[in-house]
């Protein structure tokens, strides 16, 4: 089911209806049940194509109420293994090759999501943090919540229970709330990210027309427009489908964790991740790199190292998050330029608190240049580095080979430079008419003039949708 | 849940009534599309309507009419071969409408008939004479031509404009009407804010389209005349068919198919049909495998279906030779006036005898 097409949102719309029909927990669980099993069920024409899923689901279910009970090492240790083969399996690794596939097409949408959720239950679980066993009702629904199952955001079951046992209440602010932000979601995803999809469809069509040999100059352009127009389609595309979910997920009284906080603000790599799909990057954290950094502590404990270690579990827990995004082995280099992001990052605040101290790297840091330059360096790093998304590993090697290093380089620090100014530009205009926003919104405040605001969103979304001959897909799904 | 019935009622209400002051101010605006009274597909650039598939889609309302016809279908040679004014000027007779649409392939051109058989009463389609144009760039497979990323797959051009603004469903079976066919004006009215936006956006950011595109600029009629073809540019027209026919050395029987089963549809409800088997350079002809089994298929087949009642065949080998095409496949604008005499020729008793007891 798209969720930019009619079938979802009359899904959705008989899905909030219910639930505010049966408000107590056990209605809102007996309909998100029968939600779930609806929207899972409409990625596939066949039963048996569920199955995989369903055998993941029950080997997760019994592996987690298998450490939940012993609490040993060893158990959690063999249903990591378990689930992490099973897992590896099921997503076709491309260097599992022909051997270990199953001889039928089935479901895999999602699959990446409820495999954090089941590591995260059986992590938990051997911590004692689940003292109680979970119902099977409500491991399918936090699993495979229809809202998070394709992609996120990560819930903790602990939030997700305690928004399960609240009976649903809404009041006119709340509701309202909840329709502008689903509304915006589609904004996002109807309006701005069809418009850099077609954007980086056209320009990424020319870099990769073998039939056409533009100069150097010209190329690393279009390299560059082709790596800024993916980047601001993944993310309103993303976030687009972010604000969609808490949307819906605010009218059905469940309260979904916040996935972006402004990431082009970031102003180095690690404050970027903590800005872009941010439960992920705390579910990495989280399971990742503190047990990591843990380990590293313990078996390195010469203070001179310290600072160091966290250097190296950047660029493993970094690593794993890129390779996580793919099968292939574009995106190994993925993981590896996220590693590298992270860790060359976290050296340099070691060596420049080193040299300058906390508070001279803190002052230096706080420069209107060095602000604005961090953030072009940033966004040009992630954005060149997210070419591995769109790029199969031939095509990323014949592109680098035609720029070089000197085009690479050229690339990045012109892409930096450019949107560091853009940015600047854009947060001098943003204050400027900060003032008049505050007043426009003041002026909306009132039934009618919210409505017609939110009305001319959707007029907007419905334009921008007869533009185009394909709403565009939601890219998470992929991953 | 009175709430939230609350807010999609506000929500609704504020749609209307905001769509409503849009559509008011752009009839004041704009004024509605006049498209005259005979409908030209090669005229779509200048109108509201901008694209041919649009223009198509949208007015051929005006079809139903118990009036004589002749409906031009084909492809962009169609389009440039036969100008309606030309056309209609030697057939007084009847009513000329080009309804051809670049870039389609016989499966588009059934679409166009079932578009203009849906909004005509079976007295008004037994007044229809459609001219076909035939060559083997029309029975292009349907997964080379439609199966592309921009698009859902296998929609046509005019798949797309019926599910653009909600007048169709796409449903497991195809398309479905949600707005009846013979409210297709009221249609049009409702969407007037649409078409002047996607006018004026489409005004406004031709250049950038352009670029991303990498088009070069139209050339004017006497370019056109004067135009000859190095063989550079021969051979890319030659590997620009290939692929774009998705590098097939045989014509699609489906393709045979679907023309015989268009064919049978509009003899069996007392229309008229004249295939025109239109003509391409000999470089062209001889460099393509796909061509030259056309040519043969094309030969076995075009002496059955002249047989038929109801079916007329224009050969058009004769009226061109290698000088007379701008490009790989579009007639130059000095051979029009000597193609629309030979169409007329074949419409001009066809009319006669459709029209006498």
């Amino acid at each position: 089911m798209a969720f930019t097409s009619l079938t979802f949102l009359a899904f959705i719309t008989a899905v909030v209806l219910l639930s505010s029909l049966w408000p107590t927990p056990a209605g809102r669980s007996a309909v998100l049940l029968v939600a779930n099993a609806v929207f899972i069920g409409s990625y596939v024409d066949r039963v048996v194509q569920l199955v995989p899923l369903a055998v993941f689901l029950l080997v997760g279910y019994l592996a987690i109420e298998g450490v939940r009970r012993s609490r040993s090492a060893w158990s959690l240790w063999a249903g990591l293994a378990v689930i992490l083969a099973g897992f590896i399996v099921l997503k076709r690794f491309s260097f599992l090759g022909e051997s270990l596939t199953l001889p039928f097409s089935y479901l895999i949408v999602g699959l990446s999501y409820v495999l954090f959720r089941v590591l995260h239950l059986m992590v938990d679980a051997k911590q004692g943090e689940l003292p109680q066993r979970i119902a099977p009702l409500h491991f399918f629904n936090y699993s495979c919540n229809f809202l998070t199952f394709t992609a996120g955001p990560i819930q903790r079951y602990q939030d997700y229970a305690a928004n399960q046992t609240r009976a649903l209440t809404l009041d006119e602010a709340q509701v309202f709330r909840a329709f502008a932000r689903l509304i915006r979601g589609f904004l996002k995803v109807g309006v701005f990210s069809a418009i850099f999809n077609y954007l980086f469809d056209n320009m990424s069509g020319r870099l990769l027309d073998a039939t056409l040999t533009p100069s150097l100059p010209v190329f690393c352009a279009l390299v560059v427009a082709s790596a800024v127009f993916y980047t601001i389609y993944l993310y309103a595309n993303f976030a687009g489908y972010m604000d969609i979910v808490i949307g819906v997920g605010a009218l059905m009284g469940q309260e979904l964790p916040e996935n972006f906080n402004r990431p082009f603000l970031a102003r180095s790599f690690l404050d970027f991740w903590s800005r872009w799909h941010m439960t992920l990057s705390d579910w990495f954290k989280t399971y990742v790199f503190n047990p990591l950094l843990t380990v590293l502590a313990r078996r390195f404990t010469s203070a001179q190292a310290g600072p160091y270690l966290g250097v190296v579990a950047f660029f493993v827990t970094f690593l794993i998050m890129g390779v996580w995004h793919g099968t292939t082995a574009v995106f190994v280099v993925y993981g590896l330029l996220m590693g590298a992001g992270a860790s060359v990052n976290k050296l340099w605040q070691v060596v420049m608190t080193k040299r300058l101290g906390k508070k001279g790297y803190k002052a230096l840091a706080e420069r209107t240049p060095v602000i604005y330059l961090s953030r072009g360096l940033t966004f040009a790093y992630f954005a060149l580095a997210l070419s591995c998304l769109w790029l199969d590993m031939p095509q990323l090697l014949s592109l680098t080979h035609r720029l070089g290093v000197a085009g690479v380089l050229a690339c990045y620090l012109g892409l930096a430079v450019a949107t560091g100014l853009a940015f600047f530009v854009w947060d001098a205009l943003t204050s400027a008419v900060a003032s008049w926003r505050v007043r426009a919104s003041a002026a909306a405040g009132g039934v009618i003039a919210r409505n017609l605001v939110l009305a001319f969103q959707v007029l907007l979304i419905v334009t921008v949708a007869s533009f185009f001959h394909k709403a565009p897909e939601f890219v998470y799904r992929a991953f | 849940m009175k709430l939230i019935l609350t807010q999609i009622a506000q929500l609704l209400a504020a749609l209307l009534a905001l769509y409503g002051v849009l559509l008011a101010v752009s009839l004041l605006l704009v004024p509605r599309a006049d498209v005259g009274e005979r409908l030209d597909a090669a005229r779509a650039p200048s109108s509201l309507f901008l694209t041919e598939p649009k223009y198509v889609f949208m007015t051929r309302g005006q079809l139903n009419t118990p009036v004589d016809k002749a409906i031009l279908l084909g492809a962009s040679n169609m389009l440039a071969g036969f100008k309606q004014p030309q056309v209609q000027a030697l057939v007084p007779n009847l009513e000329v409408h080009n309804l051809s649409v670049g870039g389609s392939n016989i499966r588009q051109v059934a679409q166009i008939v079932d578009l203009v058989r849906e909004v005509q009463s079976p007295e008004a389609r037994r007044h229809n004479t459609y001219v076909i144009g035939l060559w083997y760039g029309l029975f292009t497979a349907d997964r080379a031509r439609w199966y592309t990323p921009d698009r859902h797959e296998g929609d046509t051009d005019i798949d797309i404009e019926r599910y653009r603004y909600g007048f169709y469903r796409r449903t497991d079976a195809g398309a479905v009407p949600l707005l009846p066919p013979q409210e297709l004006g009221l249609g049009v009215l409702l969407i007037h804010p649409y078409l002047v936006l996607d006018r004026t956006a489409r005004d406004l950011t031709r250049s950038l389209r352009n670029f991303m595109a990498a088009k070069s600029a139209p050339i004017t009629d006497a370019q056109r005349n004067a135009v000859v073809l190095s063989d550079a540019q021969k051979r890319k027209y030659l590997d620009f068919w290939r692929d774009y026919t998705g590098g097939a050395d045989k014509i699609d029987d489906t393709s045979i198919w679907v023309l015989n089963r268009l064919i049978d549809a509009i003899v069996a409800e007392g229309g008229h049909v004249v295939l025109v088997d239109m003509p391409i350079p000999a470089w062209h002809a001889q460099g393509s495998s796909l061509a030259a089994n056309y040519r043969t298929r094309v030969d076995a087949l075009l002496p059955a279906l002249r047989t038929r009642p109801g079916v007329s065949v224009l050969a058009m080998a004769d009226t061109a030779g290698d000088d007379d095409f701008s490009d790989e496949v579009h007639p130059k604008p000095r051979v029009t006036g000597r193609w629309a005499a030979r169409l007329a020729a074949v419409l001009n008793p066809s009319s006669s005898e459709r029209t006498t007891p």
